[in-house]
Protein backbone atom coordinates (compact mmCIF):
# COMPACT_ATOMS: atom_id res chain seq x y z
CA UNK A 1 0.00 0.00 0.00
CA UNK A 2 2.62 2.19 0.97
CA UNK A 3 4.46 1.53 -2.42
CA UNK A 4 1.27 2.38 -4.48
CA UNK A 5 0.91 5.52 -2.28
CA UNK A 6 4.26 7.14 -2.75
CA UNK A 7 3.79 6.00 -6.63
CA UNK A 8 0.32 7.69 -6.93
CA UNK A 9 1.75 10.63 -5.31
CA UNK A 10 4.63 10.42 -7.43
CA UNK A 11 2.74 10.61 -10.54
CA UNK A 12 0.31 13.15 -9.64
CA UNK A 13 4.32 15.65 -8.89
CA UNK A 14 5.14 14.73 -11.70
CA UNK A 15 1.90 16.06 -13.88
CA UNK A 16 1.90 19.20 -11.71
CA UNK A 17 5.30 20.00 -12.06
CA UNK A 18 5.33 19.95 -16.25
CA UNK A 19 2.63 22.89 -15.63
CA UNK A 20 3.64 24.54 -12.90
CA UNK A 21 7.90 24.47 -13.47
CA UNK A 22 7.75 24.27 -17.26
CA UNK A 23 10.45 25.37 -18.75
CA UNK A 24 10.23 29.04 -20.32
CA UNK A 25 9.89 28.61 -24.14
CA UNK A 26 13.02 29.89 -26.51
CA UNK A 27 12.11 33.09 -27.72
CA UNK A 28 12.33 31.82 -31.15
CA UNK A 29 9.42 29.46 -30.65
CA UNK A 30 6.85 32.27 -27.98
CA UNK A 31 3.63 32.80 -29.21
CA UNK A 32 2.53 36.72 -28.42
CA UNK A 33 -0.81 35.84 -27.50
CA UNK A 34 -2.60 38.22 -25.41
CA UNK A 35 -3.11 37.39 -22.40
CA UNK A 36 -5.44 38.65 -19.65
CA UNK A 37 -4.59 40.06 -16.60
CA UNK A 38 -6.06 39.21 -13.56
CA UNK A 39 -6.16 42.30 -11.51
CA UNK A 40 -6.64 40.78 -7.75
CA UNK A 41 -7.91 44.16 -6.53
CA UNK A 42 -10.95 44.24 -9.34
CA UNK A 43 -14.19 42.54 -8.28
CA UNK A 44 -14.55 39.28 -10.22
CA UNK A 45 -15.92 39.27 -13.37
CA UNK A 46 -19.38 37.13 -13.65
CA UNK A 47 -17.13 34.30 -16.23
CA UNK A 48 -14.36 34.42 -13.19
CA UNK A 49 -17.32 33.73 -10.58
CA UNK A 50 -18.71 30.84 -12.56
CA UNK A 51 -15.31 29.00 -12.83
CA UNK A 52 -14.29 29.73 -8.88
CA UNK A 53 -17.92 28.14 -7.96
CA UNK A 54 -19.56 26.56 -10.65
CA UNK A 55 -16.68 25.33 -12.84
CA UNK A 56 -14.44 23.25 -10.27
CA UNK A 57 -17.42 20.51 -10.09
CA UNK A 58 -19.06 20.64 -13.93
CA UNK A 59 -19.19 22.33 -17.31
CA UNK A 60 -20.97 25.21 -18.67
CA UNK A 61 -24.92 24.27 -19.19
CA UNK A 62 -25.35 24.03 -22.71
CA UNK A 63 -28.14 27.05 -24.11
CA UNK A 64 -30.59 27.86 -21.51
CA UNK A 65 -33.04 30.92 -21.69
CA UNK A 66 -32.69 33.39 -19.06
CA UNK A 67 -35.63 32.51 -17.17
CA UNK A 68 -34.07 29.13 -16.84
CA UNK A 69 -30.59 30.40 -15.74
CA UNK A 70 -32.67 32.29 -12.95
CA UNK A 71 -34.07 29.11 -11.95
CA UNK A 72 -30.61 27.06 -12.02
CA UNK A 73 -29.20 29.83 -10.09
CA UNK A 74 -31.44 29.97 -7.22
CA UNK A 75 -31.33 26.10 -6.80
CA UNK A 76 -27.50 26.32 -7.25
CA UNK A 77 -27.49 29.47 -4.77
CA UNK A 78 -28.89 27.04 -1.77
CA UNK A 79 -27.17 23.76 -3.08
CA UNK A 80 -23.58 25.51 -3.60
CA UNK A 81 -23.87 28.23 -1.21
CA UNK A 82 -23.12 30.77 -3.53
CA UNK A 83 -22.96 34.29 -1.99
CA UNK A 84 -25.50 36.32 -3.38
CA UNK A 85 -22.93 38.40 -5.23
CA UNK A 86 -21.49 35.51 -6.67
CA UNK A 87 -25.21 34.97 -7.72
CA UNK A 88 -26.23 38.11 -9.79
CA UNK A 89 -22.93 38.39 -11.03
CA UNK A 90 -23.02 34.68 -12.65
CA UNK A 91 -26.60 35.76 -13.82
CA UNK A 92 -25.52 38.62 -16.04
CA UNK A 93 -22.92 36.38 -17.42
CA UNK A 94 -25.16 33.46 -18.60
CA UNK A 95 -27.85 35.60 -19.20
CA UNK A 96 -26.96 38.89 -20.22
CA UNK B 1 -42.56 3.46 -6.24
CA UNK B 2 -46.00 4.85 -7.16
CA UNK B 3 -45.63 6.91 -4.07
CA UNK B 4 -42.35 8.83 -5.18
CA UNK B 5 -43.47 9.01 -8.97
CA UNK B 6 -46.61 10.57 -7.18
CA UNK B 7 -45.54 13.22 -5.39
CA UNK B 8 -43.17 14.25 -7.77
CA UNK B 9 -46.05 14.77 -10.33
CA UNK B 10 -47.98 16.37 -7.79
CA UNK B 11 -44.64 18.65 -6.78
CA UNK B 12 -44.54 19.59 -10.26
CA UNK B 13 -48.45 20.51 -10.65
CA UNK B 14 -48.16 22.93 -7.28
CA UNK B 15 -45.05 24.43 -9.03
CA UNK B 16 -46.79 24.57 -12.28
CA UNK B 17 -49.64 26.27 -10.24
CA UNK B 18 -47.76 28.54 -7.74
CA UNK B 19 -45.05 30.01 -9.91
CA UNK B 20 -45.66 33.27 -11.00
CA UNK B 21 -45.32 33.96 -14.87
CA UNK B 22 -41.58 34.93 -14.55
CA UNK B 23 -40.06 31.89 -12.73
CA UNK B 24 -40.15 28.73 -14.76
CA UNK B 25 -39.50 25.26 -12.70
CA UNK B 26 -36.91 23.51 -14.64
CA UNK B 27 -36.82 19.34 -14.68
CA UNK B 28 -33.15 18.04 -14.72
CA UNK B 29 -31.55 15.49 -13.30
CA UNK B 30 -29.30 12.69 -15.06
CA UNK B 31 -29.96 9.12 -16.43
CA UNK B 32 -27.53 6.57 -15.90
CA UNK B 33 -26.24 2.98 -16.28
CA UNK B 34 -23.59 1.03 -14.30
CA UNK B 35 -21.91 -2.10 -14.31
CA UNK B 36 -19.71 -3.35 -11.87
CA UNK B 37 -17.47 -6.77 -11.03
CA UNK B 38 -16.42 -6.56 -7.56
CA UNK B 39 -14.30 -9.86 -6.47
CA UNK B 40 -15.99 -11.83 -9.48
CA UNK B 41 -19.63 -10.56 -8.46
CA UNK B 42 -21.17 -8.91 -11.25
CA UNK B 43 -24.09 -6.15 -11.14
CA UNK B 44 -25.90 -3.61 -12.79
CA UNK B 45 -27.73 -0.60 -12.39
CA UNK B 46 -29.51 1.45 -14.08
CA UNK B 47 -30.92 4.71 -12.50
CA UNK B 48 -32.96 7.76 -13.37
CA UNK B 49 -32.66 10.74 -10.88
CA UNK B 50 -35.15 13.37 -11.82
CA UNK B 51 -34.75 16.82 -10.16
CA UNK B 52 -37.40 19.51 -10.04
CA UNK B 53 -36.35 23.30 -9.09
CA UNK B 54 -39.34 25.19 -8.96
CA UNK B 55 -38.91 28.90 -7.80
CA UNK B 56 -41.67 30.87 -6.59
CA UNK B 57 -40.79 34.70 -6.23
CA UNK B 58 -37.17 35.74 -5.37
CA UNK B 59 -37.15 34.16 -1.59
CA UNK B 60 -39.07 30.96 -2.01
CA UNK B 61 -37.50 27.28 -4.01
CA UNK B 62 -38.93 23.86 -3.97
CA UNK B 63 -36.68 21.47 -4.92
CA UNK B 64 -36.95 17.96 -5.15
CA UNK B 65 -34.71 14.96 -6.15
CA UNK B 66 -36.18 11.37 -6.56
CA UNK B 67 -34.23 8.37 -7.42
CA UNK B 68 -35.13 4.85 -8.68
CA UNK B 69 -32.27 2.76 -8.90
CA UNK B 70 -32.48 -0.87 -10.05
CA UNK B 71 -30.05 -3.49 -8.84
CA UNK B 72 -29.14 -6.40 -10.87
CA UNK B 73 -27.15 -9.43 -9.87
CA UNK B 74 -26.89 -13.43 -9.84
CA UNK B 75 -29.29 -14.97 -7.26
CA UNK B 76 -26.10 -16.54 -5.12
CA UNK B 77 -23.05 -13.57 -5.74
CA UNK B 78 -21.03 -15.39 -8.36
CA UNK B 79 -23.42 -18.16 -9.79
CA UNK B 80 -27.27 -18.62 -10.26
CA UNK B 81 -29.80 -16.57 -12.56
CA UNK B 82 -29.83 -12.87 -12.51
CA UNK B 83 -32.22 -11.56 -10.78
CA UNK B 84 -33.24 -7.73 -10.41
CA UNK B 85 -35.20 -5.20 -8.09
CA UNK B 86 -35.96 -1.51 -7.90
CA UNK B 87 -35.64 0.89 -5.03
CA UNK B 88 -37.36 4.13 -5.37
CA UNK B 89 -36.58 6.91 -2.59
CA UNK B 90 -36.41 10.97 -2.19
CA UNK B 91 -33.14 11.98 -1.64
CA UNK B 92 -34.48 15.38 -0.71
CA UNK B 93 -37.71 17.22 -0.80
CA UNK B 94 -37.20 20.72 0.67
CA UNK B 95 -38.74 24.33 0.45
CA UNK B 96 -36.06 27.00 0.80
CA UNK B 97 -36.91 30.36 2.13
CA UNK B 98 -33.98 32.62 0.97
CA UNK B 99 -34.43 35.31 3.60
CA UNK B 100 -31.40 37.64 2.58
CA UNK B 101 -27.59 37.31 1.33
CA UNK B 102 -26.73 35.36 4.08
CA UNK B 103 -29.54 33.08 5.69
CA UNK B 104 -31.33 30.16 3.90
CA UNK B 105 -33.90 28.37 5.91
CA UNK B 106 -34.78 24.92 5.04
CA UNK B 107 -37.61 22.93 5.98
CA UNK B 108 -38.67 18.89 4.36
CA UNK B 109 -36.43 16.29 3.76
CA UNK B 110 -32.84 17.55 3.23
CA UNK B 111 -29.40 16.00 1.52
CA UNK B 112 -27.57 15.86 5.62
CA UNK B 113 -24.59 18.33 5.18
CA UNK B 114 -21.91 16.75 6.33
CA UNK B 115 -18.08 17.44 5.28
CA UNK B 116 -18.83 17.31 1.10
CA UNK B 117 -19.23 14.43 -0.71
CA UNK B 118 -23.04 13.71 0.09
CA UNK B 119 -24.00 17.15 -1.05
CA UNK B 120 -22.08 17.75 -4.16
CA UNK B 121 -21.49 14.33 -5.98
CA UNK B 122 -24.64 13.02 -7.07
CA UNK B 123 -23.05 10.40 -9.53
CA UNK B 124 -23.29 12.86 -12.41
CA UNK B 125 -20.62 14.74 -11.26
CA UNK B 126 -18.94 12.34 -8.98
CA UNK B 127 -15.00 11.42 -10.47
CA UNK B 128 -16.03 7.82 -9.40
CA UNK B 129 -18.50 5.33 -9.32
CA UNK B 130 -18.01 4.03 -6.49
CA UNK B 131 -18.60 6.43 -3.22
CA UNK B 132 -15.85 6.48 -0.99
CA UNK B 133 -15.83 3.97 2.40
CA UNK B 134 -16.54 6.14 5.19
CA UNK B 135 -19.68 8.05 3.00
CA UNK B 136 -21.62 6.83 5.58
CA UNK B 137 -20.20 8.27 8.98
CA UNK B 138 -22.24 11.53 9.27
CA UNK B 139 -24.91 10.58 6.59
CA UNK B 140 -26.50 7.20 8.12
CA UNK B 141 -29.51 6.48 7.85
CA UNK B 142 -30.24 7.06 4.44
CA UNK B 143 -27.57 10.45 3.28
CA UNK B 144 -30.95 12.70 4.05
CA UNK B 145 -32.04 14.35 7.21
CA UNK B 146 -36.15 15.38 7.82
CA UNK B 147 -36.34 18.71 9.92
CA UNK B 148 -35.06 21.46 9.47
CA UNK B 149 -31.95 23.80 8.51
CA UNK B 150 -30.34 27.53 8.22
CA UNK B 151 -27.78 27.72 5.86
CA UNK B 152 -25.64 30.28 3.96
CA UNK B 153 -22.66 32.46 3.22
CA UNK B 154 -22.08 34.25 6.57
CA UNK B 155 -19.19 36.32 5.67
CA UNK B 156 -18.66 37.15 1.97
CA UNK B 157 -15.32 39.10 0.96
CA UNK B 158 -13.32 39.02 -2.75
CA UNK B 159 -10.79 36.90 -1.47
CA UNK B 160 -13.02 34.05 0.56
CA UNK B 161 -16.66 33.40 1.90
CA UNK B 162 -17.00 31.62 4.86
CA UNK B 163 -19.99 29.24 4.73
CA UNK B 164 -22.06 27.36 7.12
CA UNK B 165 -25.01 24.99 7.65
CA UNK B 166 -26.82 24.16 11.11
CA UNK B 167 -29.56 21.38 11.14
CA UNK B 168 -31.50 19.30 12.89
CA UNK B 169 -33.25 15.71 12.24
CA UNK B 170 -36.08 13.59 13.55
CA UNK B 171 -35.90 9.60 12.99
CA UNK B 172 -38.47 8.87 10.35
CA UNK B 173 -39.08 5.11 9.16
CA UNK B 174 -41.47 5.54 6.90
CA UNK B 175 -40.81 3.41 3.63
CA UNK B 176 -38.30 5.89 1.03
CA UNK B 177 -38.41 8.59 3.40
CA UNK B 178 -35.92 7.53 5.98
CA UNK B 179 -33.69 9.63 8.50
CA UNK B 180 -32.21 9.62 11.64
CA UNK B 181 -32.54 11.69 14.63
CA UNK B 182 -29.41 13.87 14.53
CA UNK B 183 -28.56 17.32 14.68
CA UNK B 184 -24.94 18.90 13.34
CA UNK B 185 -23.33 21.50 11.48
CA UNK B 186 -20.58 22.26 8.70
CA UNK B 187 -18.29 25.57 8.55
CA UNK B 188 -16.15 25.95 5.58
CA UNK B 189 -14.33 28.46 4.18
CA UNK B 190 -13.59 28.98 0.27
CA UNK B 191 -11.03 31.39 -1.33
CA UNK B 192 -11.75 31.18 -4.88
CA UNK B 193 -8.99 33.17 -6.33
CA UNK B 194 -6.85 29.98 -5.36
CA UNK B 195 -9.22 27.37 -5.81
CA UNK B 196 -8.84 26.32 -2.23
CA UNK B 197 -11.72 24.97 0.33
CA UNK B 198 -11.19 23.67 3.60
CA UNK B 199 -13.70 22.93 6.28
CA UNK B 200 -14.84 20.73 9.34
CA UNK B 201 -18.36 18.86 10.23
CA UNK B 202 -20.15 17.63 13.30
CA UNK B 203 -23.10 15.61 13.87
CA UNK B 204 -24.57 14.25 16.95
CA UNK B 205 -26.44 11.22 16.76
CA UNK B 206 -29.45 10.86 18.98
CA UNK B 207 -30.21 7.09 18.44
CA UNK B 208 -28.56 3.67 19.67
CA UNK B 209 -27.21 5.52 22.36
CA UNK B 210 -26.20 8.20 20.84
CA UNK B 211 -22.60 9.14 19.60
CA UNK B 212 -20.53 12.03 18.37
CA UNK B 213 -18.85 11.96 14.65
CA UNK B 214 -16.48 14.73 13.14
CA UNK B 215 -14.95 15.02 10.08
CA UNK B 216 -13.06 17.98 8.01
CA UNK B 217 -12.49 17.98 4.20
CA UNK B 218 -10.07 19.68 1.40
CA UNK B 219 -10.34 20.85 -1.90
CA UNK B 220 -8.36 22.07 -3.74
CA UNK B 221 -8.47 23.38 -8.26
CA UNK B 222 -5.72 25.27 -8.93
CA UNK B 223 -6.55 28.14 -11.48
CA UNK B 224 -3.95 27.70 -13.88
CA UNK B 225 -4.22 24.13 -13.89
CA UNK B 226 -7.27 21.25 -14.51
CA UNK B 227 -6.36 19.74 -11.60
CA UNK B 228 -9.09 18.43 -9.07
CA UNK B 229 -7.97 17.63 -5.77
CA UNK B 230 -9.78 16.56 -3.04
CA UNK B 231 -9.85 15.16 0.32
CA UNK B 232 -12.30 14.22 3.48
CA UNK B 233 -11.27 12.94 6.73
CA UNK B 234 -14.46 11.26 9.09
CA UNK B 235 -14.48 9.57 12.52
CA UNK B 236 -17.13 7.61 14.35
CA UNK B 237 -17.09 5.33 17.15
CA UNK B 238 -17.86 2.60 14.10
CA UNK B 239 -14.58 3.80 12.44
CA UNK B 240 -12.45 6.39 10.92
CA UNK B 241 -10.90 6.66 7.87
CA UNK B 242 -9.96 8.96 5.02
CA UNK B 243 -9.81 9.49 1.15
CA UNK B 244 -7.65 11.68 -1.26
CA UNK B 245 -8.64 11.78 -4.98
CA UNK B 246 -6.71 14.04 -8.06
CA UNK B 247 -8.56 14.21 -10.92
CA UNK B 248 -6.59 15.61 -14.14
CA UNK B 249 -7.86 17.23 -17.38
CA UNK B 250 -5.33 16.57 -20.67
CA UNK B 251 -5.34 19.85 -21.71
CA UNK B 252 -5.66 23.50 -19.56
CA UNK B 253 -8.33 24.84 -22.46
CA UNK B 254 -11.46 24.99 -21.23
CA UNK B 255 -12.56 24.54 -25.09
CA UNK B 256 -14.43 20.93 -24.92
CA UNK B 257 -13.82 20.38 -28.65
CA UNK B 258 -10.93 18.88 -28.40
CA UNK B 259 -10.22 15.47 -27.30
CA UNK B 260 -7.84 16.03 -24.33
CA UNK B 261 -10.29 18.20 -22.86
CA UNK B 262 -12.71 15.95 -22.67
CA UNK B 263 -10.37 13.30 -21.48
CA UNK B 264 -10.08 13.26 -17.47
CA UNK B 265 -7.92 10.50 -15.08
CA UNK B 266 -8.68 9.91 -11.79
CA UNK B 267 -6.81 8.27 -8.93
CA UNK B 268 -8.40 7.59 -5.37
CA UNK B 269 -6.38 6.38 -2.16
CA UNK B 270 -8.29 5.65 0.76
CA UNK B 271 -7.74 3.65 3.58
CA UNK B 272 -10.21 2.82 6.76
CA UNK B 273 -9.70 1.52 10.30
CA UNK B 274 -12.36 -0.07 12.44
CA UNK B 275 -13.42 1.07 15.87
CA UNK B 276 -16.38 -0.28 18.26
CA UNK B 277 -18.84 -1.61 15.37
CA UNK B 278 -22.30 0.21 16.19
CA UNK B 279 -25.47 -1.47 15.00
CA UNK B 280 -27.16 -0.10 11.55
CA UNK B 281 -23.68 1.81 10.78
CA UNK B 282 -23.19 0.63 7.14
CA UNK B 283 -19.54 0.51 8.05
CA UNK B 284 -16.86 -2.48 6.98
CA UNK B 285 -16.18 -5.05 9.46
CA UNK B 286 -12.61 -4.72 9.07
CA UNK B 287 -10.00 -1.85 8.12
CA UNK B 288 -9.70 -1.85 4.41
CA UNK B 289 -7.39 -0.08 2.12
CA UNK B 290 -8.37 0.54 -1.24
CA UNK B 291 -6.79 2.36 -4.66
CA UNK B 292 -8.76 3.69 -7.90
CA UNK B 293 -7.82 4.55 -11.38
CA UNK B 294 -10.51 5.58 -13.51
CA UNK B 295 -10.76 7.49 -17.27
CA UNK B 296 -13.68 9.70 -17.83
CA UNK B 297 -14.40 11.18 -21.23
CA UNK B 298 -17.25 13.76 -21.75
CA UNK B 299 -19.13 13.44 -24.72
CA UNK B 300 -21.17 15.76 -26.68
CA UNK B 301 -24.30 16.48 -25.78
CA UNK B 302 -23.69 15.93 -21.56
CA UNK B 303 -23.12 12.09 -22.18
CA UNK B 304 -20.13 11.07 -20.02
CA UNK B 305 -18.07 7.46 -19.69
CA UNK B 306 -16.45 6.17 -16.69
CA UNK B 307 -14.33 3.33 -16.24
CA UNK B 308 -12.35 2.56 -13.60
CA UNK B 309 -10.20 -0.03 -11.38
CA UNK B 310 -9.99 -0.48 -8.22
CA UNK B 311 -8.01 -2.86 -6.03
CA UNK B 312 -9.11 -3.20 -1.80
CA UNK B 313 -7.09 -4.59 0.44
CA UNK B 314 -8.46 -6.11 3.76
CA UNK B 315 -7.95 -9.13 6.27
CA UNK B 316 -11.68 -10.39 4.71
CA UNK B 317 -10.60 -10.01 1.45
CA UNK B 318 -8.60 -8.82 -1.19
CA UNK B 319 -10.41 -8.21 -3.98
CA UNK B 320 -10.22 -6.46 -8.21
CA UNK B 321 -13.02 -3.94 -8.80
CA UNK B 322 -13.54 -2.95 -12.34
CA UNK B 323 -17.10 -0.41 -12.56
CA UNK B 324 -18.09 1.02 -15.83
CA UNK B 325 -20.89 3.57 -16.20
CA UNK B 326 -22.65 6.01 -18.65
CA UNK B 327 -24.51 8.85 -17.62
CA UNK B 328 -26.81 11.44 -19.56
CA UNK B 329 -27.41 14.35 -17.68
CA UNK B 330 -30.24 16.25 -18.85
CA UNK B 331 -31.98 19.70 -17.98
CA UNK B 332 -35.56 21.27 -19.39
CA UNK B 333 -38.26 23.52 -18.60
CA UNK B 334 -40.85 21.84 -16.78
CA UNK B 335 -43.15 22.86 -19.30
CA UNK B 336 -43.36 23.18 -22.64
CA UNK B 337 -42.95 26.59 -24.86
CA UNK B 338 -40.91 27.74 -21.46
CA UNK B 339 -37.42 27.64 -23.23
CA UNK B 340 -37.28 31.49 -24.58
Amino acid sequence: MKKLLIALLGILLLVCSQKLFARPQTPATVQKTPKTVVNKNVPATGEQRFQANCGRCHNPPDSLSPREVKAVLQHMRVRAMLSAEDEQAILKYLAP
Amino acid sequence: MNRVWGMLFALLCAATGLSAQSDVPILSGALAFQGTSSGGANSFQPIIFPVLAAPLGDHWLVEARGEVQGFIARQNGNSGPYNGQFVPSFAYLQVDYIADSHVTVTVGRFLTPFNTYNERFPLWIANLVDQPIIFPIGTRTSASSNGGMVRGVALSRSKWNLTYAAYASVSTTTENLQSGRAAGGRLGIFLPQNGVEVGASYQRFLQTGGSNVAGTYFAWQPPPIPLDVRAEYAHSPGGQGYWIEGAYRFASSRDMNTWPTRLQAVARVQQYFKGNPTPMDFLPATNVNQFDFGLNYYLPHNVRLNGSYGRQYSPALNANIWNFEVTYRFLFPAWPGAHK
